[in-house]
This record gives C-alpha cells, sequence and structure tokens, in this order.
C-alpha cells in the first residue's frame, strides 16, 4: 500500500473545522433547472464531520452528483442554506480560490488533460498558488511518487492505463493540499480490481492525511468501505447512517 | 511547467488547424508588407532620386493627379534668381510605354545642368549636346530594353540612338531613359513646357532655410509648388492614391486574418469547453483561463506576423520583377516596416480572441462533472 508521508501536507494550512465543529452544514438545501421543472435536491439537511469518509450513494439522478457540485461551489443552490467551516458558500467572495484551496476533485472520467504529461496535469491546480516552476515539479513529483507512478512522470495520458490515469487524477486533487477531497465515481470506469486499488489509495490518503473524502458512487461495495453512508432518492436523503446498514436499507 | 507551455500546448492540439490558421493570417500581414512596402518605396526611390542630383528642392505640379502635370519653362525665370537659389535644372519626365516595356521613366534633362552630373558612364559616351536625338540609358533601363550602346530605341514615334549607358547611382535614375529636354519637349509635344525644377540651395542652408525658400518661391509660382525633394512625391494625390488602396487592400488582407482567428478561437473555446471547466473545477481563476485564450490569440498573431513578413518579402521580391514595376521604384522594407507589421498582427491576434475570451469565461464549471 502506498504511504503518504507529512512532507506531502506540509504547506496545508491548519484548516479547523467551524465554531459547529463540522466541515459542511446545509439545512433546505434545493436545486431546481428549468425554471424549477427540475428538482434535483428537494431540501438536503446534512452535517460532515472533518475527517470523515462519507459515501454518497444512489441511482441516476437522484441528486449525488448535484450535491457534490454545491459542496465544491461549481453552481450555486436554489434555496437553502451551505456553510463550509461556519462560512456559507452562497455568498463565497472568491470561489476560485475555494475550489484551488479547499477542494480536491476526483472525476469519473479523470478529466486529466491529454495534452499534457502525468506530472504536467499534477501542476495545473498550482498555478494559482504563484510558487516558482522549481517548486511545482517538485511537489508533483513528490505526488506522483507517493501515488506509486515516479516512472511514469513524463508518460501523457493516452499512454496510461485507466488506473494509472485515475491516480494521476489522485495526485492531481492534492496538488495545493485541500482538506477535502470530492470524487465523483472515481472507480467508476475501472474494472474490479483496478477499482480495489484505487479505493485502497484514496482510503489510505484519507485516514494517513486525516482528510475529509466524500464519494459519490452507485455501487453499493464501494459505499461500504466509507465510514458513513448517505442515499439518495428523488434529490433527498433517505438514509443517513453505517455502511453495514445499507443493504437492507436499499433493500427495503 | 510554465503558463507559456499552456498556451503553447493549446495550440499544439490541433495542428493542421492552427496550421491554416497561422497562413490566413500571414496571407494578410505579408500583403500589409509587399504593398506598403512597395508604396513607400516610390517616396523612398525617388527621394533616393533626387539626392543623386544633389537636388534639395523640386518645384512640380502634381497636385490633384496622378503624375506631373507639364508647366512653362518660364517658370524657373521666377525663382532661379531668388536668394539662397544656388542652380536650377529643367526636367520634364513621364511615365511611357517604350517597345515591349509596359512603363518607363523617361527624363529629358536641362543641356548642361547639375542633373547630369550624377550620372557616370558604364559604356558609350553622353550625348554630343542637348540637340542630338539620342539617349542614354540607366543600367537597368538598358537591362529591361535589351539594348546596348549602338542601338536605337523608340520614344514615340522617333527612333533615337543609344549612345551611353549609365549608372545614375539611385534605382529610379538606372530604371531612366534620359535625353536632353528640347529633345523630349519635341517628341512628346511639349514645347516649352516642363514637369520638375530640380533646386539646389546655397551650400551651408539650413533645413529651415530651404524651408523657407520654398515659402518665397510658392509666392511667385502660383502655376506649380515647390517643395523639399522627396516631400513632393509623399504629398502628391497620386501617392496618397496609390497609399490609400495598398493600405486598404492591406487591411482588407488583415479582416479575413481576424476572421479566421476568431473562428479557429471560437471552435477551440467550443471544443474545449468541458476542459475549461476542469480547470475552473481545479482552481483556476476565470481570469486565467481568458488570458490563456487571449494569449494563445495573440501568439497566433505573433506567429502569423512573422511567417507574414517573410512571405511579404518573398512576394515584394516577385513583384519588383513585374513588368510594370521594373526598374521603376525598389521597394522600401524597412525594420520599422517589419515591426508594424507584427505589431498589426500581434493586434489582430488580442482582438480576434476577444469574443472566444468572453465566451470561454461563461463556461460554467459544473460541466466538469458531466461526460
Amino acid at each position: 500500500m502506498v504511504r503518504f508521508h507529512a512532507e506531502l501536507t506540509a504547506d496545508r494550512v491548519s484548516k479547523q473545522s467551524g465554531a459547529s465543529g463540522y466541515v459542511f452544514e446545509s439545512v433546505g438545501l434545493k436545486k431546481e433547472f428549468d425554471d424549477g421543472q427540475v428538482q434535483a435536491l428537494r431540501g438536503v439537511d446534512l452535517q460532515i464531520a472533518e475527517g470523515e469518509f462519507v459515501a454518497i450513494i444512489g441511482p441516476s439522478g437522484s441528486g449525488k452528483t448535484t450535491l457534490l457540485q454545491m459542496l465544491g461551489a461549481l453552481d450555486r443552490p436554489s434555496a437553502g442554506t451551505l456553510k463550509y467551516r461556519s462560512e456559507s458558500l452562497l455568498n463565497l467572495a472568491d470561489p476560485a480560490a475555494y475550489r484551488a484551496h479547499e477542494i480536491g476533485f476526483i472525476f469519473q472520467a479523470f478529466h486529466l488533460l491529454p495534452t499534457f504529461t502525468a506530472t504536467e496535469n499534477v501542476q495545473i491546480p498550482m498555478f494559482e498558488n504563484h510558487q516558482s516552476h522549481t517548486a511545482r515539479q517538485t511537489r508533483a513529483f513528490e505526488l506522483l511518487k507517493a501515488v506509486g507512478l515516479e516512472q511514469r512522470v513524463n508518460h501523457f495520458p493516452a499512454k496510461l492505463s485507466g488506473g494509472e490515469r485515475q491516480r494521476v487524477a489522485i495526485a492531481r486533487s492534492l496538488a495545493n493540499s485541500p482538506s477535502v477531497l470530492l470524487a465523483d465515481e472515481p472507480t467508476g470506469n475501472l474494472d474490479s480490481e483496478t477499482a480495489k486499488h484505487v479505493l485502497d489509495l484514496l482510503t489510505s490518503l484519507q485516514r494517513e492525511l486525516r482528510m475529509t473524502l466524500i464519494l459519490v458512487t452507485h455501487d453499493l461495495s464501494v459505499a461500504k468501505r466509507a465510514s458513513r453512508a448517505i442515499q439518495m432518492k428523488d434529490g433527498q436523503v433517505v438514509f443517513d447512517g453505517d455502511p453495514a446498514n445499507l443493504s437492507n436499507t436499499l433493500a427495503t | 511547467m510554465t503558463f507559456f507551455d499552456v498556451v503553447t500546448r493549446g495550440l499544439k492540439r490541433r495542428p493542421i488547424r492552427t496550421g491554416l490558421t497561422l497562413l490566413g493570417i500571414s496571407v494578410g500581414i505579408a500583403a500589409v508588407v509587399a504593398l506598403i512596402g512597395l508604396s513607400r518605396g516610390l517616396v523612398t526611390s525617388w527621394t533616393a532620386g533626387m539626392k543623386e542630383r544633389g537636388t534639395e528642392i523640386v518645384v512640380h505640379n502634381m497636385r490633384g493627379s496622378l503624375t506631373p502635370k507639364p508647366f512653362p519653362a518660364s517658370t524657373r525665370d521666377r525663382i532661379a534668381h531668388l536668394p539662397g537659389v544656388a542652380a536650377t535644372c529643367m526636367i520634364l519626365v513621364d511615365l511611357m510605354s517604350i517597345e515591349k516595356a509596359e512603363l518607363m521613366i523617361v527624363s529629358g534633362r536641362e543641356w548642361d545642368c547639375f542633373a547630369w552630373d550624377n550620372l557616370k558612364l558604364v559604356s558609350g559616351r553622353m550625348p554630343k549636346d542637348q540637340k542630338e536625338r539620342a539617349v542614354v540609358l540607366g543600367t537597368t533601363a538598358a537591362d529591361i530594353l535589351k539594348k546596348k550602346v549602338g542601338d536605337t530605341v523608340q520614344i514615340e514615334t522617333e527612333e533615337l540612338a543609344v549612345v551611353g549607358i549609365v549608372n545614375g547611382g539611385a534605382f529610379v535614375e538606372n530604371g531612366s531613359v534620359i535625353l536632353s529636354l528640347p529633345v523630349l519637349q519635341e517628341i512628346s509635344g511639349n514645347h516649352d513646357q516642363i514637369s520638375a525644377i530640380d533646386v539646389r540651395v546655397t551650400p551651408g542652408t539650413d533645413q529651415a532655410g530651404i524651408q523657407r525658400l520654398c515659402v518665397e518661391m510658392n509666392k511667385v509660382i502660383p502655376e506649380a509648388r515647390a517643395e523639399l525633394a522627396g516631400e513632393h512625391i509623399a504629398s502628391s494625390e497620386g501617392y496618397r492614391v496609390i497609399n490609400a488602396m495598398s493600405w486598404g487592400t492591406s487591411l482588407l488582407a488583415v479582416l479575413v486574418g481576424v476572421l479566421g482567428v476568431t473562428n479557429t478561437m471560437l471552435m477551440s473555446v467550443f471544443e474545449r469547453k468541458q476542459e475549461i471547466a476542469i480547470l475552473l473545477a481545479l482552481g483556476w481563476r476565470r481570469n486565467r483561463v481568458v488570458r490563456m485564450i487571449l494569449w494563445e490569440s495573440a501568439m497566433l498573431g505573433f506567429l502569423g506576423g512573422i511567417i507574414g513578413v517573410f512571405l511579404g518579402v518573398i512576394g515584394v521580391r516577385l513583384l519588383k520583377r513585374a513588368p510594370a514595376l521594373r526598374g521603376m521604384l525598389e521597394p522600401d522594407l524597412r525594420m520599422d516596416l517589419m515591426l508594424t507589421a507584427i505589431a498589426i498582427a500581434v493586434f489582430v491576434g488580442v482582438l480576434s480572441g476577444v469574443y472566444p475570451a468572453w465566451r470561454s469565461s461563461r463556461v460554467a464549471p459544473s460541466l466538469a462533472l458531466y461526460g
């Protein structure tokens, strides 16, 4: 298993949970599209604590990806409140800074830029940090080494396997030492063996770096790796608790 | 990896499209270089010719026409005695079709005046006197007409002997057919008419003094105009028309380049919508994305400018061999024209990138989670 070293988080600013002790808090969170004809979120109430590994599970159209968009400030809710460390995400003065420094995104389709090598892809988020060229290179190499890709740093995405691409994407998500990782179906495009390795990587990352990991999936076995599961259906939370109890809930 | 690498990588992803866009913009810039170079060459070539003849002031009648209009030779009598005038030389110059050459400069010069002094014989001799029905050819003119000493050359209906080949020290001088003024006046039917008076001023006269002399001359010659040598070309109606047409044609070509770059950048933004959304999701600010698109666009302009200047120089070299231009002017391809052309190309690049960049700034970052 890949071990993460303390230096990977050396430049991470000490980020404290808000006064309430939660990283995220939402009350009555709603999101509508097409002038209210589509209600993706219908009043979601939830709290996520520092260092939690939360799986959001549900079928297609249940609102789990929309919820991830709200948490990552990629979109604005239609109604309700959403706070990050007790500060409202609705009136962020600089959403880009929030996404750059607080959040690391991992996508189902990896979303590596095809014309950039692995190490260059990892450096992409670092441009907003005003680091020197050398500092960016050094950190990218450290991150790729941490995910076991030190031999593949100069490979373009097309020359990497699916699992390797997702590991590059994971390294990229850590570029600016975020405190929260948002992963959208990170194993959705991988075979079961590779998916297991990627999940092992994410799990060890979350534990050793004490990060908050919020993972969207429709795969029950993936959700069961989390410490907490939130099940969504038709834009609402229908289960929030121990993933061990998830199968019964899904069955009923 | 630097931000510059990010920008160049964007252009490399579609090499054929980038190449075609570069070609489009470079053709526009080549047109600027070629046409403006030729049009400016008209002034510099004629100015160089004047300088070789030692002319400081030219009295002419070019206003409102494309070619100099003849005026009475008696005009000279009113300026020759003015203080500050050292010498004068009457000239009748015209552009004529001579034998197989479409346009040649034919210059009839007052006998024994200073306008003959710069002509150095390469072969043959000078006309014996002002009555001899003979010409000397500038080296380029001899080459164009394929004539040598002993041949004859037909001007209008008259056959004149080629008695000498001369080097006039300037492009226009070498491209001319030169003969005595009375002979050309007779052949062309311009009795007692001239089209220019070359004036030399008293040695030591400064530029302000020469300007004052022009003012004094213009008071006594309403039928013509005295101007500094070279300026008479630049301020002529003909040159202005040529210059305006050159710029007009060039700008049309550049406009085509603008549309090409805009189209390319817009396609690029549409194609990379999700990629832009990913960059935004990864924390890039919108203004960085806008800068990336503008830099890509500016770089297209810059590269197009460099290639365009290169193509323009080659184009000019070919154009000046055209029968209508050969021997008439030397293109003026100074560094400032090249730099101006490249600056225009960069401006065009940035301008073309504004709308695509604005479109890129409107991409929703939530798009990153789809596909």
